[in-house]
């Protein structure tokens, strides 16, 4: 069974009384452990995208399963409670919270997850913390690490759960080239070791070919599906 | 528990606009607390006034004389006849026995006249009873028979008398009919409460009586009291009176004091009104600063709503900062107000630039203390920390709310 299905999906905006398309049908299934990246231009759709998949929105037409479940249909608490349990997500903006350290911040969606024990949740963060390379830098603040480090924070945020798929919008668009490859690698190196679904949406064709499956998305359609 | 821990970890956010919103609330809540520690030493002190320098704790009268008493009639007066000494007699608590005989005099010192309350009086028997005696600010009080007068220091002023002077008091007798009271000032007083520094002369009782021929009659027999006896005594004097037949009555000083007392209630609907715009104040920071640190922090409630969080947990993180800034800014005010209550019981606040405090029914002169209430402090900083906790709850709901996509791109 696919860990992900989508069936048709249409998105579309309302602007005043335009009406506009953001995702005109789109048909795909990802399989547990892959490691996507969905690119193309600038409006055609790649947020949207992964907004469907993450469970922040629903679409205006067709459906999302997720683990063979239709989540498209979901009350906006239950569609918090399957991001809660299953789904990572990692920001341009990184989102870190300013004042909880490193740790803190990774501990924080751990804590989310109801009946784990205090010494569970220490282990598994430091665990994190040291796959990421952040060992030594867990008691700093985010004004005190480098854009590197700190989306190493939020990649550490979104694993620690150990959630079934892990999104990023354009992870390393905020990140020089060698701190985006560093950071790719990271990603790569913990998709292997976990065997979490990462999906992510980017530009840059130096990050594109760490991709097992590439998806490229054209006017909200899917007009390439590349596996490696 | 995360909740809490990260709410007050963002209560260090925005330090400049946190510790503005903390003052606002502490103002608020020392300027509370200040009126209601000023306003009840008011209270206080007027009462005091009242039963230490004009009524007692307990009034007696003729039943027929209380409905008239502000006329100052001469008619169903009290005959001081054995049966009425044998009902005050071995009474628990009660302390003092003074009778007075009030009347309507003119005061003249040769050259002007000055409406005037006659008040003739024992004055070791008042003694027992008020406190008139400790504010002597010149010469004696004097003895039954003496034809002597003590007077306020505001008449003295007005009419320009001095100890030793002699006055005319111009009086009706019981049959109506002109007879005077010539008599020397004897003592000048100078009392906390304005209506016996202006307007009233004592005058020995029996010197009184003889004049305005009344016999052995008397208009009211104050009564002072131990602390904690007033309805007692008044009841027993009230059962003792029934048994025996006597034409009297027994009242509370708080029904010849009706007008202050109602000045009081009227300070507690004052109180209200200062709680209700202290309160709003809190309200308006509370609600301003979580509103604006809900538009800051757009961003974070997406992360927040992505990574699953429920919109009651998005809420609780808010309320706790919010609730943090109320007890702060409460303890802050709590602080302040203890500060300016205890400037106030030991320096006062001086009302004398108000005019006289009589003008507005307050029997108090110059300066007003205040006196502790701590119930008020508990009250008020209870009160603020659920205010800033429901107050928060709308905001915080709306930042809950938001659109986790457009909260996350900050559209």
């Amino acid at each position: 069974m696919a860990l992900l299905e989508l069936n048709k999906v249409k998105k579309v905006y309302q602007q005043g009384k335009i009406e506009v398309p953001a995702l005109r049908g789109i048909d795909l299934m990802v399989e547990p452990g892959e490691f996507t990246t969905i690119f193309g231009p600038s409006g055609s759709g790649k947020t949207t995208l992964l907004n469907m998949i993450g469970c922040l929105d629903t679409p205006s037409e067709g459906e999302v399963k997720l683990n063979g479940d239709e989540v498209s249909k979901l009350s906006q608490t239950e569609l918090a409670m399957v991001r809660r349990y299953n789904i990572g997500f990692i920001f341009q903006a990184y989102n870190l919270i300013p004042v909880l350290t490193a740790y803190e911040n990774v501990e924080f969606a751990i804590r989310l997850i109801r009946h784990i024990k205090e010494n569970e949740i220490r282990e598994k963060t430091l665990n994190i913390l040291e796959d990421v390379g952040l060992i030594g830098l867990e008691n700093r603040r985010p004004n005190e690490l480098s854009g590197g480090e700190k989306q190493r924070v939020a990649i550490a945020r979104a694993l620690v759960k150990e959630p079934k798929i892990v999104l990023a919008d354009e992870p390393t668009a905020n990140l020089d080239s060698e701190t985006g490859a560093e950071v790719i690698k990271i990603m790569v190196k913990m998709n292997q070791k976990l065997g979490t679904t990462f999906i992510f949406s980017t530009h840059d064709p130096q990050i594109m070919k760490y991709a097992k499956r590439l998806l490229n998305l054209k006017d909200g359609m899917i007009s390439g599906d590349e596996r490696r | 528990m995360f909740a809490i821990k990260l709410g007050l970890r963002n209560l260090t956010r925005q330090k400049r606009r946190n510790i503005i919103t903390t003052m606002v609330i502490a103002y608020a809540f020392f300027a509370y607390l200040f009126m209601d520690s000023m306003m009840n030493g008011m209270e206080e002190m007027s009462f005091e006034n009242i039963r230490d320098l004009e009524t007692g704790n307990i009034q007696i009268v003729h039943s027929d004389y209380w409905e008239e008493r502000e006329e100052l009639p001469l008619e169903n007066l009290v005959y001081l006849d054995q049966d009425v000494e044998e009902s005050l007699k071995n009474i628990n608590g009660l302390s003092g026995i003074s009778p007075e005989l009030r009347f309507v005099a003119n005061l003249n010192n040769g050259i002007d006249e000055l409406p005037v309350l006659g008040l003739g009086i024992d004055s070791d028997r008042y003694q027992e009873v008020f406190t008139t005696g400790e504010y002597l600010v010149d010469g004696s009080m004097f003895s039954l028979g003496e034809n002597k007068a003590v007077i306020g220091e505001k008449t003295a002023q007005l009419m320009d008398l001095k100890i030793n002077d002699y006055i005319t008091l111009l009086v009706r007798t019981k049959e109506d009919t002109f007879n005077t009271i010539d008599v020397e000032i004897a003592g000048i007083v100078n009392t906390t409460n304005p209506m016996v520094n202006s307007g009233t002369v004592f005058v020995p009782i029996d010197i009184a009586q003889q004049a305005l021929n009344v016999e052995n009659r008397v208009s009211l027999i104050a009564i002072k009291v131990n602390p904690g006896y007033e309805e007692s005594v008044t009841e027993t004097l009230n059962q003792n009176f029934k048994r025996k037949d006597l034409n009297l009555k027994a009242y509370s000083w708080r029904e010849s004091a009706e007008t202050v007392i109602a000045l009081s209630t009227a300070k507690k609907a004052g109180i209200g009104v200062i709680l209700l715009v202290v309160l709003l104040i809190g309200i308006i920071g509370i609600i301003n600063n979580v509103i604006l640190s809900a538009l800051e922090r757009t961003e974070e409630i997406g992360m927040m709503k992505a990574l699953g969080m429920k919109e009651m947990e998005i809420v609780s993180v808010f309320m706790v900062e919010a609730t943090g800034i109320g007890i702060i800014g409460g303890l802050a005010g709590c602080l302040l107000g203890a500060i300016g209550v205890a400037w106030l019981i030991k320096y006062g606040f001086d009302l004398s630039y108000a005019g006289d405090m009589t003008t507005y029914g307050i029997p108090i002169l110059n300066k007003i203390y205040g006196v502790w209430n701590f119930s008020a402090f508990g009250f008020l900083f209870i009160l603020g920390i659920i205010v800033a906790l429901f107050s928060s709850i709308v905001p915080a709901l709306w930042a809950a709310r938001k659109d986790p996509v457009k909260a996350i791109y900050h559209r």
